[in-house]
């Protein structure tokens, strides 16, 4: 009865909002059109309107990004709960939903909100973007329509759909993801129509089909690593929030079950953050492909500095999860063995990301110039290439693994008779792998930049494949495995949460800098070379600014998120003691300490 | 006391990102800014002052930097020390100023061997040099280690003419009320602009730059705001500053002042 209460309540706000981003969506040419008959920009208030734009831009993709994200793993932990059998899983399943559910409707005010400040401020711009993409206007909406429903049944059906009916809420799940991805690729179209487009003559006018326009360059390759970035970032804000439930926790058993839901956080964006680089490089050889000076701009241009940041962060994320994992393995019976391995592996972490974050060529006064014999240094600038960077990235991610590794075989003995021949080719499959990404890394100095760039394929297929076989071994290895105890959930080191919550700064800052990235490469164009920026704002910012703006931005999301998690957590407080559909369990060591 | 979980989550999440945006602040700022128009056609310019205007271009708007170097060899592109002695023997029956020329607007029609076809059109978006910025950039690349010899006329017309990069939106702006014919009678009569320009067949004072072409290398909003503001504008290369008058806004009236600019727009 309460279930289809809030069903009816869901579904009527749904479809207020619906109606309004339907009535928008119609009205939105004529508005476009009629304003662009007025003015090309106007200003807004104080800010600014690039400014009003980046900030609430900035916010809503934050907000797009976990409400995708979480989705992805929620459902795949109800599947494993549901065939497993595992009340654990679906529990955590749907405490990821909450999450999500409590985070729909901010996303969406911020997308309307983004919308009119286009139609209000950038009039010019959003009549030719209609002009090129508007059949997708309905689509999108159309496909909002459909993911806010199927969302909401998914998550209010849960008792309802539960038993001989499970699969048919799995489905719900899945094709709320289905649906969630197809939003996304939508809107990357647009998007990324405005740094490469196609599909158009040279008056910007639609060639043929708006599928040309759609099927840009950078279009997959965004779609690929949006998707990936979005799991890694739901994965880092879920382990963030159990991190504050953690610290917050008044019982064992609360700090047992937050540990266990921080951990599948992290295990869930780090699983994702490993192929995330991969995705990089397929999407700066598009930019490569579809423009050259693009490119240069991109990596060697104003913005060189740029990756340098974005090193010192991926670095900051290296290291943060390996030392999660580290400070996990502390709680874990019979992971003393591995100790030995931590020191190398931090040594390894911490000269990637020295290589990593090391610049070409620095600005320098012309004294010191003439003492380093010019802008590069003779020894550390041969490390400020990309040669270098790919090296130590895939070398850093092949580090990552290995930790992970030693983490899942922490509490367990293989019984199988192979186990010896099994690590050998393990140990091999890495070692190879290693030697093949620094062969390549090395053999890039003396190519050029065109052959340079392909050799980083190789070094990401001899990272995966490796990642593959030692999988593929391992958990035939580890079946059925001896136990050398229980993982004493809650037990971990309060400091470990603080690096969850590091993390979740750390990424949803990156996100910030690289959507700076991404903006700022197409310089004073909104359009590449189709439609010129002529604004008083057509200058791209340097970085000290956009790291402010960044900040700021990060600072507001999170103290938004903070409050609707706490407005989510209002309706748990009544429910304490009595009995509830979905009871929080108790996970193994959460009580060790009274026993 | 003990400070609530919340307010140290808090204080550790400011602490970590304002760590981030101090070190992006304390390294180098850059700015990218959108290059400025630059306007040569029609005015009496030294080799010397064309390839000073070039060596300008080379360094921001051309970009030609991210790839080139002068004195120093790349694996993006050639070296462009000696280029100008280099360009009249590339191509047998070529002059070293039709090659540049050439190499800037066609590079895909000739590439230096050993580096990869990946020079874009200079006069085309997003570069988008307009026929002055090139004829400059050629006389620059000429004076590397040969001798200045381009003119404006070695540069056809339609170079540059794509170099708006205004699609769509741009079109649409040209489209002003204004009546080019009765505007040409303000060019003539009370405007007074003859007396300084030269527009096509009409006006021959060398007084101000040549607008025989103007509407094809800037944009209708510089011309619209030049006319209003000419000293806000700033003064076209070698010619001399403070001539134009400031009172257009005042003595034209808003019928006058948009057949002018509408006028201006024909001159391509």
């Amino acid at each position: 009865m309460r279930t289809g209460r809030l069903v009816g309540r869901g579904a009527c706000a749904a479809t207020l909002l619906l109606a309004a981003g339907a009535l928008l969506v119609s009205a939105l040419p004529v508005e476009a059109q009629q304003a662009a008959r007025e003015a090309t920009y106007r200003t807004f208030p104080v800010l600014g309107s690039r400014l009003a734009v980046w900030a609430v831009a900035q916010l809503h993709l934050n907000f797009a990004a976990f409400i995708l994200g979480v989705p992805i793993f929620a459902v795949i932990i109800e599947i494993i709960g549901w065939r497993t059998g595992d009340a654990r899983y679906d529990w955590l399943s749907h405490e990821f939903v909450k999450l999500t559910f409590a985070a729909f409707s901010t996303t969406a005010l911020l997308g309307a909100l983004l919308l009119f400040l286009f139609v209000g401020y950038y009039p010019k711009f959003w009549t030719y973007m209609t002009s090129i993409f508007f059949p997708t206007y309905w689509v999108y909406a159309l496909l909002f329509f459909a993911e806010t429903f199927t969302v909401y049944l998914w998550y209010y059906g849960w008792d309802w759909l539960s038993g001989s009916r499970k699969w048919i809420h799995v489905g719900l799940g899945v094709l709320s993801n289905l649906f969630g991805t197809a939003i996304l690729v939508v809107a990357n179209s647009w998007v990324t129509f405005m740094m490469s487009p196609a599909g158009i003559d040279e008056s910007g006018a639609l060639k043929g089909g708006v599928w040309a326009a759609i099927n840009n360059y950078t279009w997959m390759p965004i779609n690929i690593h949006r998707l990936i970035a979005n799991i890694v970032f739901g994965g880092t804000i879920a382990g963030a929030y159990a991190a504050f439930r953690f610290l917050a926790a008044k019982t064992d058993e609360e700090r047992a079950r937050y540990d266990w839901m921080g951990y599948v956080g992290n295990f869930v964006a780090l699983s994702a953050f490993i192929v995330l680089p991969f995705a990089g490089y397929w999407l700066g050889r598009e930019i490569y492909a579809f423009n050259q000076t693009m490119g240069i701009t991109m990596m060697g241009g104003f913005m060189s500095w740029l990756w340098i940041i974005q090193a010192i962060l991926i670095g900051i994320l290296f290291l943060g999860s390996n030392y999660y994992l580290w400070l996990g393995m502390e709680r874990i019976p019979g992971a003393e063995r591995y100790r030995k391995y931590v020191p190398p592996m931090l040594i390894v972490l911490t000269i990637g990301f020295m290589v990593w974050a090391t610049p070409r060529s620095m600005v320098v006064t012309l004294d010191e110039a003439r003492a380093m014999g010019g802008t590069h240094h003779p020894l550390l600038g041969f490390f400020g290439v990309m040669s270098a960077k790919n090296t130590v990235v895939n070398l850093m991610i092949l580090t990552t693994f290995l930790s992970y590794i030693l983490y899942r075989r922490a509490n367990r003995v293989s019984t199988r008779p192979w186990v010896k021949t099994g690590m050998a080719v393990q140990w091999a499959a890495f070692a190879v792998a290693a030697l093949i990404v620094v062969f390549y890394g090395v053999y890039g100095y003396f190519v050029e930049s065109i052959v340079r760039i392909g050799f980083s394929v190789y070094q990401v297929l001899a990272v995966l494949g490796a990642i593959a076989v030692v999988m593929a071994i391992d958990v035939p290895m580890f079946k059925g495995a001896r136990s050398t105890g229980a993982i004493r959930w809650g037990t971990i080191a309060p400091r470990s949460q603080y690096v969850l919550i590091l993390l979740a700064v750390t990424f949803t800052w990156l996100m910030g800098l690289m959507g700076f990235a991404r903006s700022g490469i197409r310089q004073h164009w909104h359009v590449y070379g189709v439609l010129r920026d002529t604004s008083v704002d057509a200058v791209t910012p340097a970085l000290g600014y956009a790291a402010n703006v960044i900040t700021i931005v990060t600072l507001v999301f999170f103290a938004l998120v903070m409050f609707i998690f706490w407005i989510g957590g209002l309706g748990e407080k009544g429910k304490e003691g009595a009995a509830h559909a979905h009871p929080a369990p108790v996970l193994a060591g959460g009580s060790d300490r009274d026993a | 006391m003990r400070l609530p979980v919340g307010a140290k989550v808090g204080v550790f999440a400011v602490a970590v990102m304002s760590g981030y945006a101090w070190f992006a602040n304390s390294i180098p700022q850059i700015e990218s800014k959108p290059p400025q128009e630059l306007s040569l056609e029609g005015g009496n310019v030294t080799p010397a002052q064309l390839v000073k205007a070039g060596e300008e271009i080379y360094h921001t708007k051309g970009t030609c930097e991210i790839c080139h170097r002068i004195g120093q060899k790349g694996t993006r592109a050639p070296d462009l020390a000696g280029v100008g002695a280099r360009a009249a023997k590339t191509k047998p029956g070529m002059t070293a100023r039709a090659y540049l020329l050439e190499s800037l607007i066609q590079p895909q029609a000739f590439v230096v061997e050993g580096y990869p076809p990946i020079m874009p059109a200079v006069d085309k978006p997003p570069i988008a040099l307009n026929r002055s910025e090139v004829w400059a950039l050629i006389a620059f690349l000429e004076s590397q280690g040969g001798t200045v010899e381009v003119t404006l006329n070695d540069v056809p017309a339609t170079v540059g003419a794509a170099a708006g990069g205004g699609g769509t939106a741009a079109a649409a702006e040209v489209k002003l009320p204004g009546d080019a014919k009765s505007g040409e009678q303000v060019f003539q009569g009370k405007g007074g602009c003859i007396a300084c320009h030269k527009a096509g067949k009409i006006g021959a004072s060398p007084v101000g730059p040549d607008l025989s072409q103007i509407s094809k290398i800037q944009t209708p909003d510089y011309i619209m705001k030049k006319i209003l503001d000419p000293k806000g504008m700033g003064t076209v290369a070698n010619f001399p500053p403070g001539v134009m008058p400031q009172t257009f806004g005042q003595t034209l009236t808003a019928k006058e002042y948009t057949d002018l600019v509408a006028f201006l727009l024909t001159l391509k």
